[in-house]
């Protein structure tokens, strides 16, 4: 039995198609080998049955126009923007204190709100891509909090390691020796 | 025998196992097909030897709803066929299975029926040619993440749905000065140049994973070239209302420039480019 599961589909399929065989004609077993080969060719990864897709629902008639959203610009275009900005930002930030060999207090903040901005906003991205509000509303939810305690906690964090300890940019120099 | 039917004997040989599943599928339709070309040959002489071709299409009837989607296997003679993918297709219904089901119009490119996934790549079976440097099989499939009528025909309700969305239509208040054709200048006209030539085929919408994943809200590229294609007209007096139906979370922004779709056009076009300048556009 432990064994079974440890196989892959396609094993598992072609095992219990030979135990069917059994009692089938020699012809009626090909077949069936045949049908669980090639229905297993489609599935290249083992299946996991996360989120299949529902069946077709067209909203009103096909002849009305998909619903337009209200225009928001905080999460349309002053988000992408924002968030254009933060990631150049962050480029020359980056840099700075290693070229300029000094470790300021107020860059060292500066960077890590902005490091922590970003980084918000790239998970958010990925919840929004791969967690539909329209599918599945309460992980949704749950994802979206989530995210908004993690950035919480590591922004407490990272102000108590940039107060009571080293800092950001002094802890990377004392570890990255390249 | 008896040694053969094992489960561990069975899996020790997949090899050979996969060989006998091809065969199995592949016999009862090639058998036929290589029968009806290997006639003809004799009839009009050997001038040619026979050079077939194995195409895989996918099948799935609606009126068998429960039976799996399958690829039926069917091997023609190219010598006798036309050049492109289209070409084969119709021979292979006009010959061999008359329940293949496919949608064809134009077979030139202009109409944006024939779009079909083939070896991998959205495009318009009739602008694709069948290649002849090696005999490896043709796989065809419906345009990926569609919800499927039959075989190779793709529902396309939402695709048009959310294309009217858009308002693909001139919008203008002002008559023209002189109760004629509202004019633009050369400059303007130029700048519909790769956007109007768009047939909406939904190759690039069907390539894109983000439209994959967030059909039903983001609009997907070829949308969106639509759109850009009414941005960007000079005649248009609805910009900033076009804007402001683009600015959301969804309908614009889920475009992470992957550029499968400007891969994949088989018009040429650059439905990426067009996104670009849309967010451009909109960002300050």
């Amino acid at each position: 039995m432990m064994a079974s599961i440890a196989r892959s589909a396609l094993l598992r399929q072609a095992a219990s198609a030979s135990k069917l065989s059994l009692a089938t004609s020699s012809a009626a077993r090909q077949s069936i080998i045949a049908n669980s080969v090639r229905a297993s060719a489609f599935h290249t990864t083992s299946r996991r049955n996360l989120l299949p897709p529902l069946p077709q629902r067209v909203e009103g008639t096909v002849n009305d126009p998909a619903p337009v959203p209200e225009p928001s610009p905080s999460h349309g275009s002053y988000h992408w923007t924002f968030d254009r900005l933060v990631a150049a930002s962050l480029i020359p930030m980056t840099i700075t204190p290693f070229a300029a060999g000094s470790l300021n207090p107020t860059l060292d903040a500066l960077l890590c709100a902005t490091l922590l901005i970003h980084s918000h906003t790239g998970f958010q991205a990925i919840i929004v891509d791969y967690i539909p509000k329209y599918r599945t509303p309460r992980a949704r939810k749950v994802f979206t909090w989530g995210l908004n305690a993690a950035t919480v906690v590591v922004g407490l964090a990272l102000y108590e390691f940039e107060t009571s300890d080293v800092g950001l940019t002094e802890a990377i120099k004392r570890i990255w020796h390249a | 025998m008896a040694a053969l039917r094992s489960s561990s004997a069975r899996l020790l040989s997949l090899g050979s196992l996969r060989s006998a599943f091809r065969l199995a599928t592949a016999a009862p339709v090639r058998g036929f097909a290589q029968l009806a070309d290997a006639a003809q040959q004799s009839q009009t002489s050997s001038d040619k030897p026979a050079n077939l071709k194995t195409f895989q299409l996918y099948r799935w009837n609606p009126d068998t709803p429960t039976e799996k989607p399958r690829m039926q296997s069917y091997t023609i003679d190219l010598n006798k066929t036309g050049p492109m993918v289209l070409d084969a297709l119709i021979r292979i219904k006009n010959e061999l299975d008359p329940t293949v089901t496919f949608r064809r119009s134009c077979r030139e490119g202009i109409c944006g029926s024939c779009a079909m996934n083939i070896n991998g790549t959205n495009t318009l079976a009739c602008l694709c040619r069948i290649p002849t440097e090696d005999n490896a099989d043709m796989k065809i499939y419906p345009l990926p993440h569609t919800y499927v009528v039959k075989d190779l025909v793709p529902d396309l309700t939402h695709f048009y749905k959310q294309y009217k969305s858009i308002k693909p239509y001139l919008q203008r208040d002002t008559p023209s000065p002189d109760g004629k054709e509202y004019r633009q200048s050369k400059a303007d006209r130029r700048k519909l140049d790769g956007l109007y030539e768009c047939i909406l085929c939904a190759c690039c919408s069907t390539s894109c994973p983000s439209y994959w994943w967030n059909s039903e809200e983001y609009l997907g590229p070829a949308i969106l070239l639509q759109s850009y294609r009414w941005l960007a007209d000079s005649r248009d007096e609805r910009t900033a209302e076009r804007r402001d139906a683009l600015n959301n979370s969804m309908s614009l922004y889920r475009c992470h420039t992957i550029l499968n779709c400007t891969r994949t056009c088989p018009k040429g076009l650059n439905p990426g480019l067009a996104i670009a300048k849309i967010k451009k556009e909109m960002s300050f």
